[in-house]
């Protein structure tokens, strides 16, 4: 017996299965994120635990175990949500409401620019491993990532409160002066690749330069590297570059937040430090590419070739960008625990008067290098 | 003798300017103390009160918990006086005062002797005030945390029963701690 297929699921089976595979892309990539960014709060802690010689959160337990403190996430989390959700009084309510949504939305569309793999081949059907391809994708990120601003601010606005509404001056001051220099910092990468598709730039960095080396965005841009890990750095608002909130001693535009609407201002800058390492491992050190490793297998210069099946490719392609971007959230969160704060106008200064001049002469250079070469 | 430690205070080279160097020489020293406490953990200084605890240096001048001295016969020295509830400035002794009819020359004992650590301040007022040197506040024994209030009250059996140096069975710190040490001696 036959099933009957309603005419309209014949009719549009090509732009349902687009429909039904970009979903579970959707589904997958927001399950990794939300899952990795909640084990960066605890390795935050550990991290820095283990740098200052302390043995950092194991308390939390579920039956006697305590796994070295893995469920302090969780613990965390239910924690924040059963505290008191408090609105100030004469704040804004709507606009109070609007502004963690404003924060933590951004940041989480953002991956849809991000590659996570090459493609994958299941029964006919050729899967691009990236929600949402653009040919736009630096200039897609550096646009929505801008609107997380308006999360800063509207927060401090919405609360009126004095404190919290010179945090979001600070904030806004801030990020919008990065957000200059870190879009500065990847005009030399575009430059290279000649294009802003973030996964067309993955695929040109499976080259090899001089037959041997990896043609990554680090060995033609290693100072806009850098430009862009501190820019970066300031744009997600932590130590160095963080003034705007201060933990310590200033007091930051989230003053007035507590319960999960804090939790969303603390968790979209975990997700800010994923984008920022899957940016930087994306632009700078290959993205999804392992060296060597060609669709059909590791394809060695010096001449040996090892033919490796299909899913296995795709495997180590994901575990690839996985691997890094784990290690340039490490790399950021030791960053973070090493180099003390900042003053606000050496922050300013360090962005007006540093970052951006450098990245507009790494853009003359790269531009009289590829000029020179051409 | 005081240490003079001059500051350099002469201006920043054009590498330091640059930050990078010095972050990076920066990160090398936090690295360091990483990797050392990953893979060495004995180096991590903290102490995982209450389970360890370091021995408290030298009983003299600390003010633990309290304990409630006996005589040789093994009644109390104390003479339920009222002079510690008197001077103790949280008010949490709570003494409630009996007669010996037996020609005790004591005359007075304490029926009652309730000590609330939850309120008390550790202040030893109560052990200055004594004129029988009846209580002290010697048994090295530092009260936590606990789960309950009943937890943190003393009362009179309780008092007489720690003598110096032995385990109190009081508070959940002090169970988490005999826990503890039971299965350190067990290996
Ligand atoms: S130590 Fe101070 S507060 Fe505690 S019982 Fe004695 S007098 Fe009261
Ligand atoms: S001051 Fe001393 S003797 Fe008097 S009631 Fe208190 S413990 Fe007993």
């Amino acid at each position: 017996m036959t099933l009957p297929i309603p005419d309209f699921i014949l009719l549009n089976k090509g732009p349902l299965v687009f429909l039904g595979v970009s979903f579970l892309k959707v589904c997958v990539v927001f399950g990794a994120v939300m899952g990795f960014a909640a084990l960066l709060t605890l390795a935050e802690r550990k991290v820095s635990a283990l740098m200052q010689d302390r043995v950092g959160p194991n308390r939390a337990s579920v039956f006697g175990f305590a796994l070295g403190g893995l469920f302090h996430p969780a613990a965390d989390g239910l924690k924040l949500i059963f505290k008191e959700d408090f609105v100030p009084r004469w704040g804004d309510k709507f606009l109070f409401t609007l502004a963690p949504l404003l924060a933590l939305f951004p940041v989480l569309l953002l991956f849809a620019a991000l590659p996570f793999g090459n493609y994958i081949d299941i029964a006919g059907l050729r899967i691009n491993l990236q929600i949402a391809d653009f040919n736009l994708g630096v200039l897609f990120i550096l646009a929505v990532s801008s609107l997380a601003i308006y999360g800063a601010f509207l927060s401090g606005w919405a609360s009126r409160n004095n404190f919290a509404l010179l945090g979001s001056l600070r904030a806004a001051a801030q990020m919008i002066s990065y957000e200059v220099a870190l879009g500065l910092t990847l005009v030399g990468v575009l430059m290279v690749y000649g294009t802003a598709s973030l996964q067309d730039i993955a695929q040109a960095q499976g080259e090899l330069l001089f037959g041997w080396l990896p043609a990554w965005g680090i060995v033609y841009q290693p100072f806009a590297f850098l430009l862009f890990l501190a820019a970066a750095q300031a744009e997600n608002k932590r130590t160095p570059f963080d003034v705007v909130e201060g933990e310590s001693e200033i007091i930051g535009y989230f003053l007035e937040y507590s319960s999960m609407r804090f939790a969303s201002f603390m968790f979209s800058e975990f997700i800010e430090i994923i984008v920022i390492s899957m940016l930087a491992a994306t632009l700078f050190f290959g993205g999804w590419q392992v060296p060597y490793l060609q669709a059909s297998g590791f394809v060695f210069p010096w001449g040996t070739e090892i033919p490796l099946n299909h899913y296995l490719v795709v495997l180590l392609q994901v575990g690839s960008i996985s691997v890094k971007t784990v290690f340039f959230s490490w790399l950021l969160l030791v960053i973070r625990w090493t180099v003390p704060r900042f003053r606000f106008d050496q922050v300013m200064t360090l962005c007006w008067k540093g970052l951006l001049p450098l990245a507009l002469l790494n853009i003359l250079v790269t531009g009289v290098l590829i000029w020179w070469l051409a | 003798m005081i240490r003079i430690k001059k500051v350099d205070n002469r201006p920043l080279t054009l590498l330091e300017r640059l930050y990078f160097t010095e972050v990076a020489a920066g990160m090398l020293v936090t690295l360091r103390h990483f990797f050392r406490n990953l893979f060495k953990p004995s180096n991590i200084v903290t102490v995982s009160y209450p389970e360890e605890r370091l021995p408290l240096p030298g009983n003299a001048r600390l003010r633990t918990r309290h304990r409630l001295k006996v005589r040789a016969d093994g009644t109390p020295k104390c003479v339920a006086c009222y002079m510690c509830q008197t001077a103790c400035p949280a008010y949490c002794i709570d003494i409630t005062a009996a007669e010996y009819n037996d020609g005790n020359p004591a005359e007075k004992y304490p029926r009652g002797f309730d000590i609330d650590l939850s309120r008390c301040v550790m202040c030893g007022m109560c052990v200055e005030a004594c004129p029988e040197d009846a209580i002290a506040m010697d048994t090295g024994d530092i009260p936590g945390g606990a789960l309950t209030r009943e937890e943190l009250m003393m009362d009179k059996r309780e008092l007489l029963r720690n003598l110096p140096g032995e385990p109190s069975l009081l508070g959940a710190s002090t169970r988490l701690h005999n826990e503890w040490d039971r299965k350190v001696k067990k290996k």
